[in-house]
């Protein structure tokens, strides 16, 4: 498995759209944060309130993982998730791999690529904002908070994480199943982007739309992944449930295990069918 | 390396695409066995089903019916029996965003197999792409693809390799190294090899066997010899042509050909001819054996087929 990965790793090392798709994160970093310190420095910006909170500073630098589970950040995640799942249609590519290891190996290992390289971009670029938020402080002679420390530092950037973790996931579940059975990129994208624009749209009006189809609505809520992502980013940041308050039907307010496991059926359902469809397709 | 036994067996292999109007039938009952080390010949009319009978073979889609079974075992059990089959489709598909060496190497990991690695500069400068090595394969002629191909299908020693159009965009030179690696993977290396091409020249110059398909059916299986021997005949130059038809017919087919007649007969039968027309009062003034080369055989058989 690991020399599967390793093969796969070495194939997109070289690829142009996947690299965009990945340097992105560390790249418009470093072009908004220039950005920034520029206005900074010129004096365009009005004098700072004074030094922020510990709290605030650190989750300053952890705003890069606000990226991966909001829509710009999950359609960049389709994309890159298209070219890595589609692109061996398009080079006609899966016929030189297939012989060598079991269709279901070679699946799992574009998952484990796929993830290693988001979050390894998402990761270096998190440790790049601390890196240069702390630099560009002592730069400017602005103060740094007291008691900002290693752990206070990981606790937030992994509570950040761990909130990307079941979008992300999900973004890749329903991108890769898209890109099999189209066996396109630009379909799987087209596809993942109405998907996730359908399920964020969904979560948001939900309550609105109610009012005409109480019952549906109130049901489909909760079947859905879109509230079970709320809820498991609400537990994990804010320790309590996401409420969502339907005018007739009354209170959404699910536990974290049962959103957990609503995620997981989803996710693990769409992973599955992935593996399902491409185990018996014809690779002509 | 199996001894003994068929490295490759079709057992009543057949593939139908459903479409609106029915089934159609790309494959029907194909049935062949190939011998470990063997170099064997698949021929056939374009759209005859050569290339959905590959892909059957190589696991690369499902048949509807029948049996694809590889060193005595079955494929769909035991699809790891593949690790141990080495081939080339479509022309060589790469990535076209890496090198010539890049795409081996990417094919090495993926096999995860031992040596593979090491197996790389001496097979490139085998199919003669070293100094291309470090290209990007969008950059190669078909031939360069092609021979990265022949490289890729080799890369980690398989016993048996599958060839689909092998000297497609080669030149002359090219096609002549193709034959000579063939034959040498077979001879030296003990490996099997089965190919596909509509270079029929080709084919009878490297094969063992072949078998012929037509309309997704085999029409003819035999070893080369064989095959070619089955048109033989005699040219027959004599007067009158008449009765020196008359005078072998009921023994062996006689047909016209020309100002002379072919008679259906081995080159041994040919004093026996010459006996039955002489004593029959036929003066006979020319005789020679006629031989058809592999692709007046193919093309007699393939049109012999009513739906060909």
């Amino acid at each position: 498995m690991l020399d599967a990965v390793s093969a796969e790793l070495l194939k997109f090392s070289r690829h142009r759209a996947t690299w965009f798709l990945i340097w992105i994160y560390p790249v418009g970093f470093i072009l908004l944060f220039a950005i920034a310190i520029a206005v900074a420095l010129s004096g365009a910006l009005p004098e700072s309130p004074g030094t922020p909170s510990t709290a605030k500073w650190i989750e300053n630098t952890a705003a890069v993982w606000y990226v991966p589970p909001h829509t710009l950040g999950r359609y960049l995640i389709a994309a890159f998730t298209a070219v890595v799942f589609a692109g061996e249609y398009g080079w006609n590519t899966w016929k030189l791999v297939v012989l060598h290891r079991r269709r279901p190996a070679l699946i799992a290992a574009k998952y484990a690529m796929v993830l290693l390289l988001l979050y390894g971009a998402v990761l270096f670029t998190a440790l790049l904002s601390v890196v240069l938020t702390w630099a560009s402080d002592h730069l400017t002679g602005d103060a740094i908070p007291p008691g900002i420390t290693p752990a206070a530092i990981l606790h937030e950037h992994g509570m950040r994480a761990a909130v990307t973790i079941a979008p992300v996931l999900l973004t890749i579940a329903y991108t890769s199943l898209a890109a099999i059975l189209t066996r396109s990129m630009i379909a799987a994208v087209v596809i993942a982007i109405v998907i996730g624009t359908a399920e964020q749209t969904f979560t948001a009006f939900a309550p609105l739309l109610s009012v005409y189809a109480p019952r549906l609505i109130w049901g489909l809520y909760q079947v859905l992944p879109g509230y079970h992502l709320e809820n498991l980013g609400s537990w994990i940041v804010e320790g309590k449930a996401f409420e969502a308050r339907f005018p007739r039907t009354g209170v959404v307010a699910l536990g974290w295990a049962t959103s957990a496991m609503a995620m997981a059926a989803w996710i693990g359902g769409l992973m599955l069918l992935t593996l399902g469809s491409f185990r018996r397709q014809d690779i002509n | 390396m199996e001894s003994e036994g068929a490295v490759v067996e079709l057992v009543d292999l057949s593939k139908t695409y459903r479409g609106r109007r029915g089934g159609v039938h790309a494959v029907r009952n194909v049935s062949i066995s190939v011998g470990a080390g063997e170099v064997y010949g698949f021929l056939g009319p374009n759209g005859a089903g050569k290339s959905t009978t590959i892909r059957m073979l190589l696991g690369l889609i499902a048949p509807t019916g029948g049996e694809v079974r590889l060193f005595g075992e079955a494929l769909r059990s035991n699809p790891r029996t593949l690790r141990r089959v080495g081939s080339l489709v479509d022309g060589g598909a790469f990535y076209p965003f890496l090198s010539g060496r890049r795409n081996l190497q990417v094919l090495a990991r993926t096999h995860g197999g031992e040596g593979a690695d090491a197996r790389i500069d001496p097979l490139l400068e085998q199919v003669g792409l070293a100094h291309a090595a470090e290209r990007r394969v969008k950059g190669y002629s078909t031939g360069m693809r092609q021979r990265l191909g022949v490289a890729a299908a080799l890369l980690h020693d398989p016993d048996l390799v599958i060839l689909d159009e092998p000297v497609n965009g080669l030149d002359a030179a090219g096609i002549q190294e193709m034959r000579m690696l063939i034959r040498n993977l077979c001879d030296e290396q003990g490996k099997t090899v089965f190919l596909s091409s509509h270079l029929l020249h080709e084919v009878q110059q490297v094969c063992d066997r072949v078998a012929i398909i037509s309309r997704g059916e085999i029409v003819r299986e035999a070893t080369i010899a064989e095959l070619l021997r089955q048109d033989e005949g005699l040219r027959i130059e004599a007067s009158p042509l008449a009765m020196a038809q008359s005078a072998l017919e009921g023994r062996w087919a006689v047909e016209p050909d020309g100002g002379a007649i072919r008679v259906a007969a081995t080159q041994e039968e040919a004093p026996e001819v010459v006996r039955r027309l002489v004593g029959a009062g036929v003066d006979v003034f020319g005789l020679a054996p006629e031989r058809r080369n592999l692709e007046e055989v193919f093309l007699s058989i393939t049109q012999e087929d009513p739906d060909a």
